[in-house]
């Protein structure tokens, strides 16, 4: 985990009782969470009155060290172990290093999600409809006698609410070659699972 | 067949050639029995090569966890079962054993976007002040981190991003600082400010060599392109009003030949001779854009003409200039030349007198240089000599600061290595010990020593029975030595006795037969025993031999070699036969 020289600053000032006094640092924390979790709170520290006790310049140089500490830990998969050596670095006492700790242990899957879902992805099947049809003869064969597949994919595309349907029709090979590739991918993940 | 048989020589061979004791041959492989094949696993086995553990040990390295998490990750998703898409908020779900939030599907994902972030900086600071004007910006303008993107969503790649702008510029600093800053023996400051200054410079120099190179080549055709532009712009205004009038003209006369046409029409025929004014119209559009173009060549020509009369005439105002400036400093020339000549002139009525003086002048000057070249070099010398040493001074502290410089660059080295090296260090230490924690904890060492002392227990009871058994042979054999013993003296004692009293008696004498015949026979019943027990003794050996012969099957194994030659014969016949029918 790498931070700038001006988050090690500021979570120096985080860490120090007489810019951040004891009783509010688990608030303090708390709202850092909230406010990189959720949309509704993330003003929340700003419109908080108990934090007037704070000069706000530096409550905010804290808020964004802690922000940026919080959402590295988590993008590195830290373990609370050395995300307490980086606070003692930052001179934390110990109580405030078990405080931070224990939040970030409980955040730590939220967080994690959170990042994940930054990225681009192939279209994610969700469900699939099906129907076979059955092709008796056409204008030049009197007997074709083939069964015809018509298959909707709905699949997930990403930054949109809906699905989005991907339709084709094959036969009845062409269906068996599908699926035979699928179950090629799931033995695939099996493999890569079982390590 | 054959192809089998070729197989298995090959094998033996090569397993032999590896320092397989035991015997060893085609018939191990073809008729194989477990015993044999056991053996032989057993030293193939051992001669694996062993750098394999050893180099697995070694690559367990970070890409190693990596993977393995990955893969206890897809175990995980993999043993939770299907749930449809409706079911989770977002593509996200509380699954999983154990169970834990998991990100499933595409639909909730977003793209990497970010913006610029501002942080407030050293407010904590007392040592540097920052001015009012910022300190009121940060706390009473600026929102707080999460709530100055536009989008709650970009607040995390922002907040990543800056920081990793800012660790690599401070890396990047660093190593600039080190490469090149220390040597420069400069402060940080201004080290910076001369870096900025450089850049400038640079900027400026480059700026002006392009303007400079496209004022060479191309100098022409962009003052005329200039020109051609302020001309452009003057003559489009000049053009859109004479249109503007020619249009308004033009059509005045349209309605004007209009309304006559019409009042003719009205007055005349009444055949509305549409076409025609149509026709006409066209032609007079035609003759007045004939017009027009003319006149623009026209203007534009005249254009051209004054704009090579202006050049000229630019160029005849320089060399006018110039012809003056030259002309002036003649002028001046001159005029000092007329002034020396007018006072040598008013020199001259009275010579001597004048001479003498002058000579009284020139002689005073010398004097006086003589008495400064004097006071100089008295100022002089000890001059020189401070110079000298501080010279000597400045070179003694620049080599000084030399050396320091150096040192300072070493530690600075060595810094870097040992912070490097606890790093390292530490994540060694780290992949370890999740190693350790992965590894199953040794239960059955326990058991597998337990094992080990109570074979070693039965060991030892079983030797002692067999020490025992041993005494107790031994024992036997001691008494059938004693009574055997025994046996005979007693036999001689009577033998003697019985002897001596044969020559006197008949039947004593019968009696003495009969003991003679009588140890005879006990003596061949002994042997006889004795020689029943080695028989007995070999039955046993050679049934244990036939049991061990039964068990490598030799009858069934002779059988399938048998089969196997048969075969081969019929192999060899039609391969003959094949033979025959070729040739």
């Amino acid at each position: 985990m790498e931070l700038g020289q001006c988050t090690l600053e500021g979570l120096a000032l985080a860490g120090d009782a007489a810019h951040i006094p004891d009783k509010i640092f688990q608030p303090f924390i708390t709202r850092a969470c909230d406010g990189v979790l959720d949309v509704r709170s993330r003003d929340a520290i700003a419109k908080d009155s108990s934090f007037q006790s704070v000069d706000l310049a530096v409550l905010k140089e804290a808020y964004a060290a802690v922000v940026t500490l919080l959402l590295e830990a988590a993008k590195n998969d830290v373990d609370s172990n050395s995300i307490s050596s980086v606070l003692e670095d930052c001179k934390f006492t110990s109580d405030r290093i078990d405080i931070f700790s224990k939040l970030y242990k409980d955040r730590k899957p939220y967080l994690q999600i959170l990042l994940g879902r930054i990225g681009d992805s192939c279209p994610h099947i969700v469900d699939v409809d099906w129907r076979m049809d059955y092709y008796i003869k056409n204008n030049h064969l009197e007997k074709v006698n083939q069964a015809v597949y018509l298959i909707t994919l709905k699949t997930e595309v990403p930054g949109q609410k809906d699905f989005k349907e991907v339709q084709f029709s094959c036969t009845q090979e062409q269906l068996q070659d599908l699926v035979g590739k699928l179950r090629d991918a799931t033995k695939s993940m099996e493999k890569a699972s079982q390590l | 067949m054959s192809a089998k048989f070729r197989m298995g020589t090959d094998l033996a061979k090569y397993i032999q050639e590896l320092g397989y004791r035991n015997e060893l041959g085609y018939q191990t492989f073809l008729y194989s029995n477990d015993a044999d094949i056991r053996k032989v696993f057993m030293f193939i086995v051992d001669k694996l090569p062993k750098e394999t553990v050893e180099a697995q040990e070694e690559t367990l390295g970070a890409s190693i966890l990596l993977q393995r998490a990955i893969a206890s990750t897809l175990a995980r998703q993999l043993s939770s079962p299907w749930a449809p898409s409706y079911l989770k908020e977002n593509g996200i779900t509380w699954r999983g054993i154990p169970p834990c939030w998991q990100r499933e599907g595409a639909s909730s994902l977003c793209h990497f976007h970010s913006c610029r972030i501002t942080k407030p900086f050293r407010t904590g600071d007392i040592t540097k002040k920052i001015p009012k004007e910022l300190r009121f910006y940060y706390t009473k303008i600026l929102p707080v981190v999460t709530n100055q993107t536009l989008q709650h969503n970009d607040t995390a790649p922002s907040v990543i991003e800056e920081n990793a702008i800012e660790y690599t510029q401070q890396q990047e600093w660093e190593s600039e600082w080190n490469q090149s800053g220390l040597g420069s023996r400069l402060s940080e400051e201004e080290y910076r400010a001369r870096k900025k200054e450089r850049i400038k410079k640079k900027i400026t120099d480059q700026l002006r060599q392009d303007r400079q190179r496209g004022g060479t080549t191309a100098g022409s055709s962009l003052s005329l392109d200039l020109q051609q532009m302020i001309s452009s712009i003057s003559g489009r205004a000049s053009t859109t009003t004479k249109t503007k009038g020619s249009r308004f003209t033009h059509t005045e006369k349209l309605l004007f030949a209009k309304d006559e046409e019409k009042v003719i029409s009205e007055v005349g025929t009444g055949e509305g001779p549409r076409t025609k004014t149509e026709e006409e119209l066209q032609k007079e559009r035609e003759v007045e854009v004939g017009d027009l173009r003319e006149e623009l060549n026209n203007l534009v020509s005249r254009l051209e003409s004054v704009d090579m009369d202006m050049r000229k005439f630019t160029a005849g105002i320089q060399q006018m200039e110039e012809e003056i400036g030259n002309q002036g400093r003649i002028n001046k020339e001159k005029e000092e030349g007329f002034i020396v000549k007018k006072r040598t002139l008013d020199l001259l009525p009275d010579a001597e007198n004048n001479i003498t003086k002058l000579q009284a002048v020139v002689d005073n000057s010398g004097q006086r240089l003589i008495n400064l070249a004097n006071q100089w070099e008295k100022h002089r010398a000890p001059l020189i000599e401070q110079y000298r040493d501080l010279k000597d001074l400045t070179s003694k502290k620049e080599s000084e600061a030399h050396k320091m410089l150096e040192e300072i660059k070493e530690f600075r080295k060595k810094m870097k290595e040992v912070a490097d090296e606890a790093r390292n260090k530490e994540e060694l230490q780290k992949q370890l010990t999740s190693e350790y924690e992965r590894m199953t904890k040794d239960v059955n060492r326990l058991a597998y020593t337990k094992r080990i002392t109570e074979i070693v227990a039965n060991i030892k009871k079983q030797k002692k029975e067999i020490d025992k058994v041993l005494v107790d042979t031994r024992a036997v054999q001691k008494e059938i030595n004693q009574l055997s013993g025994k046996l005979d003296r007693q036999f001689t004692v009577t033998d003697e006795l019985i002897f001596r009293d044969a020559k006197k008696d008949e039947a004593v004498k019968k009696a003495y037969r009969y003991l003679a015949a009588l140890h005879e026979n006990c003596e061949l019943l002994i042997k006889t025993v004795e020689e029943t027990g080695l028989i007995m003794r070999e039955i046993r050996e050679l049934e244990d031999q036939i049991e061990s012969e039964s068990h490598k099957k030799v009858l069934s194994n002779l059988e399938k070699i048998s089969a196997d030659f048969q075969q081969m014969k019929k192999e060899n016949a039609a391969m003959l036969a094949k033979l025959k029918g070729k040739s």
